[in-house]
């Protein structure tokens, strides 16, 4: 990756995301300003909860900082560079090599097998195909679905189909995990089980920034992000994160590296 | 993403799809199918006419006066009578000739066989030379006349114009316009003509033909040497081979433009004219060209509509997948790939209906010659040039559906219902 940029804000590899002053403003019939001024960090390893009411600003933060789109004003930077100065190309390479999304609609390819919706980022980066659906193969053991590679989405459950959509997140084994909403869609039962891969994830040492407008959700972070109307209200630190016991923390980088 | 891959998915995405893939390929392949089928048509037509022409056919050039101006095919008002034995014997020494017909037409007023007169109007007075060079046919009985006696060969028409059927061996006299009468035994007769594709031929009509000698009689003075010449208003030269015709046809024309009796003698509104069959043939072959060029251009237009069947499908596609174009770019698909994906699959529509359309069309074009009873030519030429098209057509079709799904915000396509 080239254009890489010192944050020069506190210690930069220990911060995975740097949002410094902030803004995001839509220039539709009237100027609306979706975020304003909003700065904070994400330290690596950190577990960290977006909430506000609908309009609050969570989706367009998260938005930024996956890389789908940049701030109008401000500086954001994410694995020590400048969001900000890189071009489309590097940007959309950033996403695909050091992001992972987690949608509220799992935001599944709907002709594609469960194998195949998860090894999709590493056809982006031309892995080979061998390696691609042994990678595809072992995340999807990990989140359980090990006996359900070759079915299509709608022949899947939402959970399972959350789960395919977290292993397809994990598969290019990213440093930083975006979810929105990511048990907004399934039943409370099914999200608890959601929550308790994403607790893994955290253990096995991922950045990761959930959206939520459910505070149970929110709590299992270590710091809730409070958005009102664009701009950051304030940062909660969760004393007692309602955590489940993680026995054995999920395996999403099998090599080691 | 390499490009195998994009086939890849492309080869998913139009399996996927099968009722709207196949009606685009229907666009292509009924588009590619009428181009081939068309071209076969022209290029057998071209073949069966141009075939029908040459057939059996010598490297002659005929020679003729015409009044200036006439716009060729001239001749057939038989000329001016200018071509002396000299000139004759002047071109049959040109290099490349090798012979030369002369052709003289003699005025009768009747022929008679057994006591029954026919109102022949002409004799055609030649060399036996004739027959193979200029009519192209051979006897039924009987051969050729010999030069210097009183012999004459009957075309299939006119043995059969009198009651008792003429045959070889039997006496007839020629009535000259000039009230002499010459007994002439008949020596050959030909075959009939076969039946062309313009219907009967010139030949069905009673014909007589006999040598120069005694039938023609010198009559004019050689401007050049002075002494009393047979003239003829026809010559036939023929060449040594087809590709000596043009310089053969180049160097006879001259020698007419400058040295020749026929230029003394030619009156000063009239022309010489060297009429090669290849010009003949240069001129069907142009109408042709006009004729395969114009249903080409039907058939490309249903090309047109064949790619605007592509474009308008791969637009619809694009619009039907804008969310999945979303997922791609948010898991790090760049625009180039997005690109890539939907014109590949533009590319491989176009590629398939252009083969199954070459099929078709050979098919179909096969099928329209049988029914047409006309020789079946594919010009193979046309197989090469029906898949580029087909991966043109994908391309232009493709492109700008692909150029837009490549624009996609994946913001809003993620939003996308």
């Amino acid at each position: 990756m080239s254009g890489s940029t010192e944050t020069g804000a506190g210690g930069a590899a220990d911060v995975a995301v740097s949002v410094r002053a902030v803004d995001r403003t839509y220039q539709l019939a009237q100027p609306v300003h979706a975020l304003r001024d909003v700065s904070f960090d994400l330290p690596r390893g950190s577990y960290t909860a977006v909430m506000g009411p609908s309009g609050s600003g969570k989706s367009t933060l998260m938005n930024l900082i996956g890389c789908l789109d940049t701030p109008t004003a401000g500086r954001l930077v994410v694995n020590e560079r400048d969001v900000t100065r890189l071009s489309e190309r590097e940007r959309t390479r950033l996403r695909g090599e050091e992001i992972g999304f987690v949608f509220q609609t799992f935001n599944l390819m709907p002709r594609l097998t469960a194998l195949q919706n998860v090894a999709l980022p590493m056809v982006a980066r031309d892995a080979s195909r061998s390696e691609r659906t042994e990678r595809a193969r072992h995340l999807l053991e990990q989140v359980g679905l090990g006996d359900r590679l070759d079915h299509l989405p709608n022949e899947l459950s939402g959970g399972q189909r959350q789960r395919v959509a977290i292993a397809r997140a994990l598969v290019n084994d990213p440093t930083l995990l975006l979810a929105d909403e990511p048990t907004g869609n399934v039943d409370t039962k099914t999200g608890d089980t959601i929550m308790r891969l994403f607790s893994e994830l955290h253990a096995a040492g991922n950045t990761l920034l959930v959206v939520t407008h459910e505070r149970r959700i929110g709590e299992h972070a270590d710091r809730i992000l409070h958005l009102l109307d664009g701009r950051l209200e304030r940062i909660e630190v969760v004393e007692s994160p309602r955590r489940p016991a993680v026995e054995a923390p999920i395996d999403d980088d099998p090599e080691g590296n | 993403m390499d490009v195998l891959e994009s086939l890849r998915m492309a080869w998913r995405s139009i399996g996927s799809h099968r009722l709207r893939s196949a009606l685009t390929l229907l666009g292509v392949v009924i588009g590619v199918g009428a181009v081939v089928t068309f071209v076969v048509l022209g290029a057998s037509l071209e073949e069966a006419v141009v075939g029908e022409l040459t057939t059996g056919q010598s490297p002659a050039m005929t020679v003729f006066t015409q009044p200036e101006g006439s716009d060729g095919f001239g001749g057939f008002d038989g000329g001016q009578v200018v071509f002396t034995e000299r000139d004759v014997e002047e071109i049959r020494a040109i290099q490349g000739v090798e012979t030369v017909v002369p052709e003289g037409t003699v005025s009768l007023s009747g022929v008679t066989y057994a006591n029954q007169t026919v109102g022949l109007p002409a004799l055609t007075a030649t060399t036996p030379a004739y027959f193979e060079e200029v009519g192209q046919q051979n006897y039924s009985v009987g051969g050729p006349f010999e030069r210097g006696q009183a012999q004459v060969v009957l075309n299939d028409a006119a043995a059969s114009v009198f009651a008792a059927n003429v045959s070889v061996g039997d006496t007839i006299q020629i009535r000259r316009d000039g009230g002499e009468i010459v007994t002439a035994t008949v020596v050959g007769v030909l075959e009939p003509p076969p039946d062309t594709a313009f219907g009967p031929s010139a030949a069905d009509l009673p014909r007589v033909y006999g040598p120069i000698d005694p039938f023609v009689e010198p009559s004019i003075e050689s401007p050049t040497t002075g002494d009393r010449q047979r003239v003829y208003s026809r010559l036939t030269v023929v060449a040594v081979d087809y590709g000596s015709v043009d310089d053969v046809s180049d160097r006879v024309s001259a020698y007419l433009e400058t040295d020749s009796d026929a230029r003394q003698l030619l009156p000063g509104s009239y022309e010489t004219v060297v009429q090669t069959n290849e010009q003949f043939v240069q001129q069907i072959q142009t109408v042709l060209n006009r004729f395969t060029g114009f249903v080409t251009a039907i058939a490309l237009i249903s090309l047109l509509v064949g790619a605007v069947g592509i474009a308008n499908i791969m637009l619809v596609s694009v619009t039907e997948r804008t969310r999945e174009i979303g997922i791609m770019k948010a898991v790090g698909f760049q625009n180039r790939d997005v690109l890539q994906l939907f014109l590949v699959e533009a590319v491989v529509l176009g590629l398939f209906g252009a083969m199954l359309g070459l099929l078709v069309g050979a098919l179909a074009g096969y099928g329209v010659t049988q029914w047409l009873d006309l020789p079946f030519v594919l010009p193979l030429t046309w197989g090469a040039v029906a898949i580029v098209v087909g991966i043109v057509v994908g391309v232009v079709a493709g492109l700008y559906p692909a150029w837009s799904a490549a624009r996609i915000d994946p913001i809003e396509a993620l939003r996308y219902e």
